[in-house]
């Protein structure tokens, strides 16, 4: 089919390609203003304790040094989900808590200064296990939460905040069925997306009551949002955005490194800049929930689920902010996975004393069906139900329907993905490669191959609300005001392609503001999988209407009436009589034309991307190497396909599927340190051992917007860690269920580990 | 990083002279791959207030040919020693394990002397100071070893005592299979130790004072067959899970001498007698290579975490017996 | 080569070389050369003096305004701070400023040509590959890049991997990179 666009489908360069391969993009840490001070955080060095003394008065003298807080100077300031995180607190609840806050004229006096701050702590025993949490006689994190048990606080989604999947008559559904089978499975790698831009804010306060900041994040205009409900709503919010390295969800977590850059301003007067370590990216910063699920599902021989039931602990370190809307995602997200009319799926959310769980690419579905895809595998299994199939069946298809997030009844209106997942098997080979449940697809001297399937598709690409302006001039160009930063997606490159699109304008033509929150209007944010369809529309309504706002203007000059009038290059021309045309400054050089646009929360769309993966595991050594991967979705209509490319062939980053296969955060649960917190020792892909990606985008056209695209951003990296899991147990004959399938787990497995030679050790 | 003196060594003597001075408070820097590191960590007890400079000493980095072996300066740098044709031809199990280090960049900087001085990565030892550090204990003086009840799934299997980290040198595994030795400065004079004596469980076995001023790897009697084999999560960038050297002599189909040199299993390479013992007289195939790896392990006293590194071992002995990947 | 004077630091002697003897300790400044321009620095506490314990990463950043080389991990790991010493590919931030006397320093701001703006084949090739996501590890990704051209200008896909394993990228656009240096090797011959 040809492209009947000039624009849209095809390869562009990047707006920003210069600037970043010439090094001239200023991210964060590259700003430097007047008179700056630099920020630094003193952190706990035991996981759970009472501040019962401390002395700032040596590091408050120590030259250069310009403020040092502690939980005595701050002002009541909380975050999280419910709001009971204070910003600076007496008590500190994991190894790495902030205790004090320091600013100074140079980064090396401000770490002078954390060395010559005393603090005395009363030690607590800590929990780190998330049953053990529960216990009744368990440390108690916080008084606001009996029992460790973080309540759901104010719904982000509505009164109807979907909490847990409740419906239909369990009875009926396990009687129903052929085969049912229960365990317990986990998620517990809590793995880091680990963009390789560090955390990080610069703050300037100006009193009384006035804070700008500069931000690193994918959605730079929610931190304004964030923060003033932090700041108890008492302080006026100015976040300005600029090119983030890297997100992947975790960066929407940032109101602790902005807060305290913003209290230390307040504090000194000055700009302060915060900016992590590395170490403290690891140990303090975003990493995934961790999970473990008790349940049992019932099967019937056609792959049909009749009954899902069981209990979803989530473990959300010390604090939540977004767990619950994670949990209220991945419930939404199951449901579109599976066609199941019974389940009782109950999570409980529970904090426990190491670094907080929050925001990463997978957004609770992928945490759900990597525990999940295990357990139906088993009744899979035990019924001879090629996975394949069994997913591509039980995908939601147009006209079933879901609860979703805010605990409404959606009928999805999308396209049917089964050409889309048939593609991708093909491309695979999966029919070749496919031998049966634990069943090697090869097997090579000591060298065993297996395959396996996942699946994740999110309705999250019609989620919340954005706002666009677009702004004619009479010199033939256009900009657009929308609050997006470009943090990788190259999204920010294709809403101006948009715009140029709709205004048939040379993309040159086209240019996007600042992304400050003063001068654009709301914006969610790039998140999920919505840029396309969500912020898209936006941007697509706000050129169309200034277009509609330009012809209005423009027809009487041509004698003629708005509907007859086209635009092309600058110029507006009668569409039965081309040659009858003016250029845009006929609109009067002292005249501009603005277009606005919103987009309403539509829940009605999901997308899909199904991965299958081949593995091959060395018998001898149990090392595990990703060979082949293929990713298969339709995105509707491709809109930059370089830009898609590159999120699909992501699917190895941002704790996918190497979390599967080498990536953890280790934490030493007797003593509470994170003991990877360093580039070495946990565990990224790197160029030598790069897996052949094969990406099937079909392009069937969506009911969405103008150009029939939905996004698949978020959705690449979810559905490989469950298919690893499958790939490796097929490969080897024995099931693995424990994330990541290190080569101990695998000897083990293999019984090639002899018996501990020496007591003790919890692992 | 936080500030020292800096000073620029331009002798060997100078060096010994500046370190005499500062009694302990003064380190040596050369390619700075694992000091800048340990330093801007802040993990030990004492940070320095001098930083000695020793890449400025001349004639401490050239590779040169001594009576059929081979005289390596300690300045020498890994990258240098993985694309020299020299050391390929006599002794290719040190190319392979100097280029198996780290990352290209690393290598550019780093000396194999500092590859054998450096510092265990021990993530107890390690744990940097500004996230709630640092964790003090018996190799930083005194307190209990955490790695011994806590995540020790890297740490040593044999010869663990009081500290169970690992060498984490790949170029101490081969020159331990080439039985190096290394040539020691200090003002009192010279002397050599053999690398296999160089490492202890808190430590090497330098003296105050003492430098490593180049290694000495000596010829070989005849043709030999020479494999590193290194195993990890990932290539490159890690340090050894499990790795092994092995310097094969054959002839007329039968082993007539044999080195297997283990690494990351113990505070220092550990060469196993018992396997050479095994394979010399006898035609190395499937079976002998087999066993070889069972009786290397035989005594291994592995931890509560660490008993996977066994299985490797095992299978690295044979593969690189056997010319396997 | 346009020379830059900066004050301060020890009031040392001109910078007369002797060969083979020894040269005065503390000489108190150092002559780096950055992109082809000449910075003498004073060695103290001043802004615009290098500290001992400055990484050249933090001088090229702070102390001259460079900040086109990137700093990720600060420790050795990641590869992000990649710039070329002499012509080798070095990490800015495991080495020394002090240590750096009479080096020639390339950062991603050396490569192609200032007057024209056009830029260096290989940056033209990232452009067109789209061979970045965010951007943030690209400046030390080409650099490594480079001194992999410079050293091998026809390098197999295998070798342009291995040339880069000790660049980081999260985002995953090592596809595009690896047919972005392909690319650029073949322009060049």
């Amino acid at each position: 089919m040809a492209n009947k666009y000039r624009f849209i489908g095809k390869a562009t360069p990047r707006m920003d390609a210069s600037e970043i391969v010439t090094g001239k993009a200023r991210f964060l840490n590259d700003i430097k203003q007047a008179d700056m001070l630099y920020g630094k955080v003193l952190r706990s060095p035991h996981p759970h304790a009472l501040i019962t003394k401390i002395d700032k008065s040596k590091a408050e003298a120590f030259p250069g040094v310009k403020a040092v807080l502690t939980w005595e100077d701050v002002p009541d300031w909380k975050g999280g989900t419910p709001r009971y995180t204070r910003i600076l607190d007496r008590k500190v609840r994991y190894v790495g808590d902030a205790v004090a806050l320091v600013a100074a004229i140079t980064l090396e006096i401000a770490k002078e200064a954390l060395r010559l701050i005393d603090v005395e702590y009363e030690i607590l025993p800590p929990v780190f296990d998330v049953e053990e949490a529960l216990k009744p006689d368990a440390p108690q994190l916080y008084d606001e939460f009996p029992g460790n048990v973080v309540t759901p606080g104010v719904p982000f989604f509505g009164p109807k905040n979907l909490k847990e999947v409740v419906m239909g008559d369990m009875e009926k559904g396990f009687e129903e069925a052929d085969v049912i089978t229960e365990g317990t499975f986990g998620y517990e790698n809590i793995p880091n997306p680990l963009p390789p831009e560090p955390p990080g804010a610069i703050a300037l306060w100006e009193e009384p009551n006035k804070l700008t900041l500069w931000v690193s994040n994918q959605a730079s205009y929610m931190d304004k949002i964030t923060l003033f409900h932090v700041m108890g709503r008492k302080v006026e919010v100015r976040s300005i955005g600029g090119p983030c390295g890297g997100s992947f969800g975790s960066k929407f977590m940032s109101w602790q490194v902005q807060t305290y850059a913003a209290l230390l301003s307040k504090a000194t007067g000055k700009p302060v800049k915060l900016v992590f370590t590395k170490e403290e990216h690891l140990a303090a910063f975003t990493v995934r929930p961790s999970s473990r699920m008790r349940a049992r599902v019932g099967m019937k021989k056609d792959g049909t689920v009749t009954a899902v039931s069981g209990t979803w602990l989530i473990d959300t370190g010390y604090y939540s902010m977004t767990t619950q809307s994670q949990v209220a995602v991945g419930c939404g997200e199951v449901q579109i996975m599976v066609r199941c009319p019974n389940w009782d799926l109950r999570p409980v959310i529970v904090c426990t004393n190491r670094n907080a769980s929050g925001i990463v690419r997978g957004f609770g579905g992928q945490e759900l069906k990597c525990i999940l895809i295990p357990l139906l595998s088993l009744a899979m299994e035990k019924l001879d139900i090629d996975p394949f199939e069994f997913l591509k069946k039980n995908y939601v298809k147009p006209g079933e329907g879901y609860v979703w997030r805010d605990g409404i009844w959606y009928t999805y209106r999308g396209v049917d993905y089964s050409p889309a997942m048939d593609k991708g098997a093909e491309a695979f080979g999966w029919k070749e490669k496919w031998k049966g449940w634990l069943t090697p697809t090869a097997i090579n001297g000591t060298k065993q191959r297996g395959v396996g399937v996942g699946v994740h598709g999110n309705a999250d690409i019609g989620e919340d609300a954005s706002e666009a302006y677009v702004r004619l001039h009479p010199d033939g160009t256009a900009m657009l005001f929308s609050c997006v930063t470009e943090h990788g997606t190259g999204q920010r490159s294709n809403y101006a392609k948009m715009v140029a699109e709709v205004l048939q304008l040379p993309m040159e033509n086209v240019s996007i503001t600042p992304s400050d929150s003063l001068i654009n209007p709301y914006e969610f944010g790039p998140a999920g999988s919505r840029g396309t369809y969500a912020i898209g529309s936006a941007v697509i309504r706000a050129a169309e209407d200034a277009r509609k706002k330009l012809f209005e203007l423009m027809a009487p000059m041509l004698q003629a009436k708005p509907g007859d009038l086209d635009t092309s290059d600058g110029m507006v021309f009668v569409k039965d009589n081309p040659e009858k045309k003016i250029p845009w400054r006929s609109m009067s050089i002292d005249r501009t034309i603005t277009g606005i646009g919103r987009f309403e929360p539509d829940y009605t769309l999901t997308n899909c991307m199904m991965s299958f993966i081949e593995v091959e595991v060395d018998t001898e050594t149990g090392k595990v190497d990703l060979v082949n991967v293929v990713n298969a979705t339709d995105a509707g209509k491709i809109i930059d396909p370089q830009g898609l490319e590159g999120q699909l062939n992501g699917c190895l980053g941002s704790a996918g599927i190497d979390s599967a296969i080498f990536e953890e955060t280790i934490l030493d649960r007797s003593s509470g340190h994170t003991l990877n917190a360093n580039m070495i020792d946990y565990k990224w892909r790197t160029f030598s051992e790069l897996p052949v990606i094969t990406n099937v985008v079909l392009e069937t056209p969506f009911p969405s917007h103008r150009f029939h695209a939905v996004g698949i951003g978020e959705v690449a990296t979810s559905p490989g860690p469950s298919a690893v899991l499958m790939a490796v147990s097929n490969a080897i004959g024995i099931w693995l269920h424990e994330y990541p399938v290190t080569p101990e787990k695998v000897l083990k497995a293999l019984g090639k580990v002899s018996l501990r030679g020496r007591k003790g050790g919890t692992p | 990083m936080r500030s020292f003196t800096h000073i620029n060594a331009h002798t060997i003597e100078e060096a010994h002279s500046l370190l005499g001075k500062y009694k302990g408070k003064a380190v040596l820097n050369a390619g700075g791959t694992d000091l800048l590191g340990v330093l801007k960590d802040e993990i030990l007890p004492d940070y320095p207030e001098v930083v000695i400079n020793i890449k400025t000493i001349a004639g401490l980095d050239s590779i040169t040919e001594n009576d059929g072996g081979l005289t390596i300066g300690s300045l020498a740098k890994l990258a240098d020693i993985a694309n020299s044709r020299l050391i390929k031809d006599r002794y290719p199990v040190l190319v392979e394990a100097a280029h198996s280090v780290a990352t290209p960049q690393i290598r550019n900087a780093a000396t194999i002397g500092g590859n054998l001085c450096q510092d265990v990565r021990c993530w107890y030892y390690r744990y940097p100071r500004h996230i709630g550090g640092p964790i003090q204990c018996l190799r930083k003086g005194s307190g209990p070893c955490l790695a011994v009840r806590g995540d020790n799934r890297y740490h040593a299997i044999m010869e663990g005592k009081r500290c169970f980290a690992v060498c984490p040198s790949d170029t101490a595994v081969a020159l331990a299979a080439l039985d190096a030795c290394i040539h020691v400065a200090s003002p009192e004079g010279e002397r050599r130790i053999a690398i296999t004596e160089f490492f202890s469980p808190l430590g090497n076995t330098l003296k105050p004072g003492e430098i490593v001023k180049e290694i000495e790897v000596p010829a070989f009697a005849g043709p030999t067959s020479q494999k590193y084999l290194k195993f990890t999560l990932r290539k490159p960038v890690d340090f050894a899970i499990v790795s092994v050297a092995s310097v094969v002599t054959v002839e007329n189909g039968i082993c007539t001498d044999a080195r297997i040199a283990l690494g990351a299993l113990a505070p220092g390479p550990v060469r196993s007698q018992a396997a050479e013992e095994l394979l010399k007289g006898k035609q190395i195939n499937e079976t002998v290579a087999v066993e070889a790896g069972q009786i290397a392990m035989a005594g291994a006293k592995p931890l509560s975490m660490n008993g996977y590194k066994i299985e490797i071992a095992k299978t690295l002995i044979k593969r690189t017996l056997l010319g396997g990947g | 080569m346009r020379k830059k004077q900066w004050q301060g630091g020890k009031n040392m002697a001109a910078k007369n070389k002797k060969s083979g003897a020894k040269k005065v300790l503390a000489k108190g400044r150092i002559n780096l050369t950055v992109n082809g321009q000449l910075y003498e620095l004073g060695i103290g506490k001043e802004p615009d003096q290098v500290d001992p314990g400055h990484t050249l990463a933090h001088t090229l950043r702070e102390t001259l305004g460079l900040t086109g080389t990137k700093i990720s991990c600060d420790n050795g790991a990641c590869g992000a701070c990649t710039v070329l010493i002499d012509g080798k590919a070095m990490l800015s931030c495991m080495t020394l400023t002090v240590e750096c006397d009479e080096k020639k320093v390339t950062t991603i701001e050396g490569l192609g040509d200032p007057k024209t703006g056009i830029v260096d084949p290989l940056q033209q090739t990232f452009i067109d590959h789209t061979a970045f996501q965010c951007g943030f590890c690209t400046p030390g990704m080409i650099m490594s890049a480079k001194a992999l051209l410079n050293d091998n200008p026809s390098p197999t896909e295998e070798e342009v991997k291995e040339g880069l394993s000790g660049n980081f990228c999260r985002c995953i656009s090592h596809y595009h990179v690896v047919k972005a240096v392909l690319a650029a090797s073949e322009k060049v011959r």
